[in-house]
């Protein structure tokens, strides 16, 4: 473990992570979020779940600032984000993976790791990307996700399973806060959604935010510390896992009964 | 595989040698003036695509207006040194400077458009500044033309100076393959790089983009403002016409994507190649417009059979008589079946389930 990673290990809490007021946004005749209000806690599982179009992607991409809301504030721990280029963003601390999985492909495993690197000067920007300290803790980081033998392969080269590994590596490499997943057991196979959750609870246990968008509801339940169940682009209820999963208007946005 | 890769660094090191001197003779070989001069039409070619690639190849934004650089680096050279009195090689620098500096906010106006967005305003700016310089004939001599006086004197004659005006490109050639090959392997290469593969994953991922792309396109268009002033004072004669035609700048596109943009030496082998066959058409079918359908014929050729261009076509072939690298997926099935039996309890380390190496290979 290096020494950044156990510095953020012990994040000063505020006990808010991310916070958003009024958040909306639309495109055209369609509502995407509709004045979503959402706290998410620090050093926290969140789970981010609703029904199909719900706006739970919408809602990531204006977090991010991917996309630009039409109306209301983000603010992580304290600081406003709402206008803020997605990679300054990233640099505050938020890091994130994509509902498809996007990976640098005709850039090798490393390169697609060290990409995830900010020089801190000009100097340091014109210096080679191979350095040693950087590679070493890549290296870590591929181990821990369990693709360190394919350090040399060209990431189109990976199965969807590795390159959804590789996007994760990508992401701890640049060493966030809080890491938003966006639907991290998507069209991956039982073992690896084992070994996507492992590493969730281990990385949660060093002291990472998770807010996570997923789909499959035995990983939600069993990963999460608090749930937020959005619907029409906005949250309609939200708590510990068990309180939401028997909640009558999470069973009505769901099933419609 | 570290034996290979020594053999592989071997192989490079020879080849490099071998083109750097081969380079070096050409003068001595060429068997006349004129093609001396072809020499260094390819070698002046050959600078300004690779100073083209330097937005290309990195960021993969696609410029068919890259001759306004070239163009604007020639008329600046010519300009510092009939209306300021500057030394020819001050004017060169200085003029590159200059436009380096007019290609901040032509940058930043023009890359917040990606894709075919990017292409169209590059061809706007190059068209824009054809009008300009001919509309503005008391400065730039208009459709006139603008006569460039000459840096050596008239002891030195014309084959004498094709060949110092070689050698000029060469050493221009090298400073500019220097520097992407130092920025290649550098963090900001880096960076620049996953912009070409996917840019709003680099913004996601911290890498401050618009900076990265501006920052690079400002020194495509320093190097390119440097081949077009040295092109200048080699011919002599600037016309609007030819300094700000798209031709140029599709050339400069069509030898990169030929020898390959991800490549160091692609865009300077698709210079000889595609240098070669202008001068070769013309010379074989004069003021025709054959030569333009061969290169249109050309790209045709490239964009179906070598996507990538040559450089990578020509590695690939090599890597099928090599040893086979080992599969993406290291461990056999067998070895897989009894790592289970053994740790039966432990979750697989390996992505056992996902597809393997042989059938992810695209």
């Amino acid at each position: 473990m290096t020494q950044t990673q156990q510095e953020s290990s012990a994040p000063v809490s505020t006990g808010r992570s991310l916070e958003t007021n009024g958040l909306r946004k639309s495109y055209g005749g369609v509502t995407a979020l509709d004045g979503a209000s959402v706290t998410f806690q620090d050093g926290k599982v969140n789970a981010l779940i609703g029904p199909n179009g719900s706006g739970k992607t919408t809602f990531f991409n204006c977090v991010t600032g991917m996309i630009r809301a039409d109306e209301g504030t983000t603010t992580f721990r304290g600081t406003d984000i709402t206008t803020a280029s997605p990679h300054r963003i990233a640099r505050q601390g938020i890091g994130r993976s994509f509902q498809l999985c996007r990976i640098f492909p005709r850039m090798t495993v490393m390169e697609n790791m060290l990409a995830a690197v900010r020089p801190q000067s000009v100097w340091k920007m014109l210096g080679s990307a191979r350095d040693a300290a950087d590679q070493e803790r890549a290296r870590e980081l591929l181990a821990r996700v369990g693709i360190d033998h394919l350090e040399h392969a060209e990431a189109r080269d990976l199965s969807y399973g590795q390159q959804k590994l590789l996007e994760l590596g990508g992401v701890l490499m640049a060493d966030p806060d809080t890491i938003m997943l966006d639907e991290p057991a998507g069209g991956v196979n039982p073992a690896l959604i084992d070994r996507i959750a492992n590493l969730i609870r281990s990385l949660n246990a060093e002291g990472k935010t998770f807010i996570v968008v997923e789909h499959n509801m035995e990983l939600v339940m069993s990963l999460s510390d608090h749930v937020v169940v959005f619907d029409r682009g906005r949250p309609i209820c939200e708590g510990p896992p068990s309180l939401v999963q028997n909640d009558p208007r999470v069973l009505e946005a769901y099933l419609g009964i | 595989m570290t034996a290979s890769r020594t053999v592989n660094r071997g192989v490079k090191i020879v080849g490099l040698l071998a083109l750097i001197a081969l380079a070096l003779a050409f003068p001595s070989l060429a068997p006349d003036p004129f093609i001396l001069s072809v020499g260094v039409v390819i070698m002046s070619y050959a600078v300004l695509a690779t100073s083209w690639n330097f937005v290309g190849g990195f960021t993969g934004y696609i410029s068919l207006g890259h001759a306004a650089y070239s163009g604007l680096g020639g008329y600046a050279t010519a300009l510092l040194i009939l209306d300021a009195g500057l030394n020819p090689w001050v004017a060169m620098l200085l003029g590159a400077v200059g436009v380096a500096l007019l290609a901040v906010p032509i940058g930043i106006a023009s890359l917040r458009v990606r894709g075919a967005s990017f292409v169209i305003v590059s061809i706007a700016l190059v068209l824009i500044m054809l009008l300009a310089f001919q509309s503005w004939g008391s400065v730039t001599g208009g459709s006139n033309g603008l006569r460039v006086p000459r840096p050596f004197g008239p002891e030195v004659l014309r084959p004498e100076q094709h060949e110092r005006f070689f050698y000029l490109h060469l050493a221009l050639l090298a400073i500019a393959l220097f520097t992407w090959w130092a920025i290649d392997r550098s963090r900001f290469g880096i960076g620049l790089k996953a912009i070409r593969e996917d840019e709003d994953k680099a913004e996601a991922l911290g890498v401050p983009t618009f900076s990265y792309k501006l920052a690079v396109f400002v020194v495509s268009a320093f190097f390119t403002a440097l081949g077009g002033g040295l092109y200048a004072l080699w011919f002599g004669f600037l016309d609007p016409i030819f300094q700000f035609s798209i031709l140029v700048g599709s050339y400069m596109v069509l030898m990169s994507l030929l020898g390959g943009i991800r490549s160091l030496f692609g865009p300077l082998l698709g210079a000889v190649i595609v240098g070669y066959a202008l001068e070769f058409f013309k010379a074989q079918y004069g003021d025709t417009q054959f030569h333009l359908v061969a290169l249109g014929l050309l790209l045709a050729l490239v964009v179906l059979f070598m996507p990538d261009g040559i450089i990578p076509a020509v590695g690939q072939l090599v890597a099928r008589f090599r040893p086979q690298a080992a599969s993406i997926r290291e461990q056999t099935q067998a070895e897989l079946a009894a790592q289970r039996r053994g740790e039966a309890s432990e979750p697989d380390r390996d992505d056992a389930m996902a597809v393997s190496g042989e059938e992810a290979r695209r």
